[in-house]
């Protein structure tokens, strides 16, 4: 069995576990989902890793090698926001994410081809992994953004709960503050990678920025989480209720999160692809 | 309550509270003059004016890349229709980038950043994030201004040994055609030198699923099992030679006659002009272009067949089959005449025949390895040309056609290029072996023949000998390492299938797919194509014939000088002995990147130094 499908399965039964733990809630649960997810991350460092060798190039050159990094990412920044905050249901759905993303690569062609010599850069080492962190942290806010609708008709009037921060557990009726605090997370990474990368396109293609499409749905992707993150002075002022604005800033992420993906991998549906320098596969 | 909003958005909110006792202060001062202008300010200041223009951008941007940009009219019209086409002109939708009203967006949102930041200016060092992050974008904005204003990007080809002092700008023209503008350098780029650089030759295993159409390429690792997904067939590659050499040597496996093959020598006058093994079920002829020769050998399995055969002299068969709506018609090979197909709207017509596909040569000096007719259909929508091929008659099935529905094969296309005189050569299991000449279509001379035996044919002045017959043909492959560098690689792969195990050489200089079995499973050994590692062109900048700055420049790594930065951007593909270079000079590039480097650190302040700050003087405050 090939390392992709034990890693997968790895994250299917992590996800499983994550579910039991939610159901029957015990102590011994949590550090087994948590240690299960670790490992299914390993296995996918491992993917990269071996990946980045076999090549002899790092492990972004095409879309194949970018989602098993992403997938990578994905894991680690759970991991991360596991450790600071007690999450509860997000780890299934965090994992059954980053699985989703894996399989997709498994649909990707996987041949290992000689990097063109743009990709050749240090620029873009750091752009591809700023990026991913922040593709990363986003695809996390919107799991707790789905979370948050669903439980949100069920909770009864929220009592401003106190139990918050400080590693305390955070009950997914507040999960409205969580996504904001992922999201500002992710939000500073988001600007690196675009900063970076309007930096390696002046180097290896002459301009910071020609409006080619792929520049112009990462400034979209962009505008749209600095609106969400403006939001909370604007909707105070717009008479909406607390509660109400609330939903409509969760669907708001996961409309931008809709805008991640497309700038990431479905740009090749766009007219004007075939002429960018920077889509998957135009050139 | 205070708290929870803080805690909701630690990076911006914080300063909320102040700003709305500020808001009704002119509401007290009364006056109508500073009312409405304290009303303007107040709308060039709000948080909402941003996230509207923001949404409007958004808009754009998606239009900008949903619409394709910069054109020529007649594009646009091809594209969308005249109507749209006017429509996109009037808006500037076809360059949403450029136009006024998103200039008017940008200087709006400029105004809005400028107002903003004045009015939540704070002198506090925890404020440091938001004021750099909103300098930041005025500066990338400003200097996006110079870039526009200043800025020049073209691009010129210059061949080695030669130099330039212009370049080209590509713009649309108010008439909406794709215009070049000529620029002049204040100095000549020489090109002293260019140097292509290619990737070694990798080479993959592709293999093929028929059924199931699907393609999938193996890894080359010798002794790895290797499933292919979707199917039950399992593939293994179980040797590799980096340069390997077939080497065959014919032998004789049994006296049935399996496949029975004779060599013959052809001799002019005295000197043998050719010779070789002809085999009767496989290659059988041997043709002689300059003399208008041909040479065959035909096996025929008894006796009574052979003197049956002997004197017949088979006409020019070559015929096209084309099956439509259930019905078949077969037409003679004719060329430039055109056919109808009764009963439809149908016609096909003839335009030329090859032995050979693909090869340069006239036809009377090709092999007779892919015989093709292309042909011309006509029907309901109008015209398609394709090629028939005799050898592959399922070919138009696998690719696009405009008349799927018009299946066309064809047949005996090489009997329309027989040589005018043929000497055949005939042999049967009971032992008559008897030489034939046909003269112009004619049985000349019969002659009986023996092993070893050389015999004149008539007026020709060529002799032909048999000096050896095998009944059960073969041939003995053996496969030689010439080096250990990368030459023409080969693998011994062995496939395993519902028909068993196989296995087989391939090898990377052999374009055929090899067949498992089935006939369902095909394997090709090939190189992925060469492709470029990197390429390099070393510039000389030259003022006043003095060299003032010299570089090997390659693709991210240019040549500055005077405010221009020279790139790599491409290479002549054809010959590659023309390097493409981009010339760029942008004055705004130190105000941009001062914004760059403002923006990262402001938010990398407001999201992760500022909380931390906070929690800092919060723990203070409750120590205290």
């Amino acid at each position: 069995m090939s390392l992709i499908n034990i890693t997968l399965i790895v994250y299917v039964v992590a996800s499983i576990s994550y579910i039991v733990r939610e159901i029957w809630g015990c102590k011994a649960t949590r550090w087994a989902s948590l240690g299960l997810l670790i490992l299914a991350f390993c296995l996918n460092l491992t993917m990269v890793a071996k990946r980045s060798i076999e090549a002899g190039h790092p492990p972004f050159s095409n879309l194949y090698e970018s989602l098993i990094f992403y997938a990578c990412c994905t894991a680690f920044v759970y991991i991360i926001f596991e450790f600071i905050y007690n999450f509860r249901v997000v780890g299934a759905m965090a994992s059954v994410l980053t699985m989703l993303i894996l399989l997709y690569a498994t649909l990707q062609d996987d041949t290992i081809r000689p990097i063109m010599p743009a990709l050749k850069s240090n620029w873009m080492l750091v752009h591809v992994v700023t990026y991913m962190l922040g593709y990363a942290a986003f695809g996390i806010s919107f799991v707790t953004s789905i979370i948050y609708l669903v439980v949100k008709p069920f909770a009864g009037k929220s009592k401003d709960s106190k139990e918050d921060e400080d590693g305390r557990e955070i009950l997914p009726r507040n999960f409205d503050k969580l996504s904001y605090k992922i999201v500002a997370f992710g939000f500073p990474f988001l600007t690196l990678g675009m900063v970076t990368g309007a930096v390696w396109a002046k180097k290896a293609w002459g301009d910071y920025w020609s409006w080619d499409p792929k520049e112009t749905w990462s400034l979209i992707t962009w505008l749209a989480y600095l609106v969400y993150l403006h939001s909370p002075l604007v909707l105070p002022k717009m008479n909406i209720n607390k509660s109400k604005a609330s939903v409509i800033l969760a669907f708001w992420l996961l409309f931008a999160f809709g805008i991640v993906n497309f700038t990431f991998v479905g740009l090749n549906y766009l007219p004007s692809a075939s002429e960018s320098e920077h889509i998957y596969g135009s050139k | 309550m205070k708290n929870v909003k803080q805690h909701q958005s630690p990076a911006i909110v914080g300063t909320k509270g102040k700003d709305s006792s500020k808001e009704i202060s002119p509401e007290k001062a009364g006056g109508h003059k500073r009312r409405d202008s304290n009303m303007v300010w107040e709308f060039f200041c709000s948080v909402k004016l941003a996230v509207v223009i923001i949404l409007i951008m958004v808009v754009a941007c998606i239009l900008g890349t949903v619409i394709l940009q910069e054109k020529t009219l007649d594009e646009y019209v091809a594209m969308y229709g005249y109507g749209l086409a006017t429509f996109f002109k009037f808006t500037q939708l076809n360059n949403v980038f450029y136009s006024h009203w998103f200039s008017f967006l940008l200087i709006l949102l400029c105004a809005n950043l400028i107002c903003c930041t004045i009015k939540r200016w704070r002198n506090t060092f925890l404020q440091t994030g938001f004021i750099l992050t909103h300098l930041s974008l005025i500066l990338i904005l400003a200097g996006g201004v110079v870039k526009f204003q200043l800025g020049v990007k073209g691009g010129v080809n210059v061949y080695e040994g030669k130099s330039v002092n212009y370049f080209l700008t590509q713009m649309i023209n108010r008439q909406g055609k794709l215009d070049y503008v000529k620029k002049d350098l204040p100095f000549s780029i020489a090109l002293d030198d260019f140097i292509l650089e290619k990737n070694e030759p990798k080479f993959q295993l592709v293999t093929f699923v028929k059924s199931k159409d699907r393609q999938k390429i193996l890894d080359v690792k010798v002794g790895k099992k290797q499933r292919i997904p979707g199917s039950d067939y399992v593939v293994t590659i179980k040797d590799y030679i980096p340069d390997a050499e077939l080497k065959q040597e014919p032998v004789n496996t049994s006296d049935k006659p399996d496949n029975p093959a004779i060599f013959v020598k052809l001799f002019g006058s005295e000197m043998a002009t050719a010779e070789g093994w002809l085999l009767a079920h496989d290659r059988n002829y041997y043709e002689d272009g300059k003399q208008n020769l041909r040479l065959e050998y035909i096996w025929l399995s008894s006796q009574q067949e052979l003197d049956n055969t002997i004197n017949t002299i088979e006409a020019n068969n070559a015929k096209l089959s084309v099956t439509m709506s259930g019905q078949s018609r077969d037409y003679p090979l004719d060329l430039n005449k055109v056919f109808k197909f009764e009963g439809t709207d149908y016609t096909i017509k003839m335009l030329q025949y090859v032995l050979n596909y693909g090869d340069k040569r006239p036809v009377s000096e090709q092999p007779q390895d892919n015989p093709a007719v292309q042909i011309e259909i006509n029907g309901p929508e109008g015209t398609e040309t394709r090629w028939v091929f005799e050898k592959f008659p399922d070919w138009d099935k696998m690719h696009p056609a405009k008349y799927k529905n018009v299946k066309v094969t064809c047949s005996g296309i090489t009997s329309t290029h027989m040589a005018k005189n043929t000497i055949r050569i005939f042999q049967s299991p009971e032992g008559k072996q008897v030489i034939v000449y046909i003269k112009d279509k004619r049985v000349a001379e019969t002659i009986p023949w023996e092993l070893g035996k050389k015999y004149t044919i008539a007026d020709t002045g060529n002799q032909v000998t048999v000096s050896d017959y095998f009944p059960s043909f073969d041939f003995k492959k053996e496969v030689i390492k010439k080096s250990d560098t990368v030459g023409i690689p080969a693998i011994y792969v062995e496939a395993e299938g519902p028909a068993g195990k196989v296995g087989d050489w391939l090898f990377s200089n052999n374009q055929y797919a090899t067949w498992y079995t089935d006939n369902n499973l095909a394997l090709v050994y090939e190189s992925t194509g060469e492709s470029v590692k990197h390429y390099t062109s070393k510039l000389r900048v030259e003022e006043n014939g003095q060299t003032v700055a010299e570089k090997v420049i390659r693709v991210n790594d240019p040549l500055k000088y005077k405010g221009y930065v020279i790139y790599q951007s491409s290479y002549d593909p054809e010959a590659g002995n023309f390097s493409g270079l981009q010339i760029v000079k942008d004055p705004g590039i130190p105000v941009v990147y001062s914004g760059f480097g403002a923006l990262c650190f402001g938010v990398i302040f407001i999201f992760y130094i500022k909380p931390f700050l906070r929690k800092k003087q919060k723990k203070a405050a409750e120590g205290q």
